[in-house]
């Protein structure tokens, strides 16, 4: 479950700072623009390699 | 402040103990304020050490499924229950149906707060999400 993990990451960053997200879990292409949209964070990319799907997200 | 998310668990098996912990730290991550109320059936997912199986005869596939659930990286329910509590998630005993399937608090995991059904209706009144679990 990547936006577990995610929260809990955010909060260890600082404001501006961009993390990178990994996830092999298909519904993540779904849940984390949703987790974004719903904390103010942006996501500012996404890329898919093979299997695996890849977020931008900065720190708000 | 944050949007209000509450959930009514009135089975135990296996399934019903999974589904609130899924959503309702999926909530908590969203910065939601989650509140879990277990009545009847369900208030054998707070007893401790109880280790819920799937429904009726699918009981003995319960392994099979936890098994499934390792290979998918999914957290089983001793893990998801840890991450709910570190997540802030509230957990709820009905003080009624307590009564009625004879349970002490002192047979509820730590952290569970006893509370009647007025007290919750409360706090659903207000919350912007209700969802009922089996």
């Amino acid at each position: 479950m990547p936006i577990v993990q995610l929260a809990k990451k955010m909060k260890e960053l600082k404001s501006g700072q961009i993390l990178e997200l990994l996830a092999d879990d298909v519904g993540a292409k779904e849940d984390v623009p949703a987790w974004c949209s719903r904390t103010g964070n942006q996501l500012v990319g996404t890329e898919e390699e093979g299997k695996i799907f890849k977020f931008y997200i900065r720190v708000k | 402040m944050a949007d209000k998310f509450c959930m009514v668990v009135s089975e135990g098996s296996f399934d019903k103990a999974m589904m609130p912990l899924i959503m309702g730290n999926t909530a908590a991550s969203m910065g939601m304020e989650v509140h879990v109320f277990y009545t009847f059936f369900g208030l054998k997912l707070l007893k401790k050490g109880n280790r819920p199986k799937l429904p009726g005869f699918m009981r003995f596939f319960t392994g099979m499924m936890e098994k499934k659930m390792r290979k998918l990286n999914v957290p089983g329910i001793e893990e998801m229950t840890k991450q709910a509590r570190e997540l802030g998630v509230h957990f709820y005993a009905c003080s009624t149906s307590m009564a009625l399937m004879g349970i002490k608090e002192s047979d509820l995991a730590e952290g569970t707060k006893v509370l009647g059904a007025s007290a919750f209706l409360n706090l659903a009144a207000d919350s912007k999400m209700t969802l009922f679990i089996g």
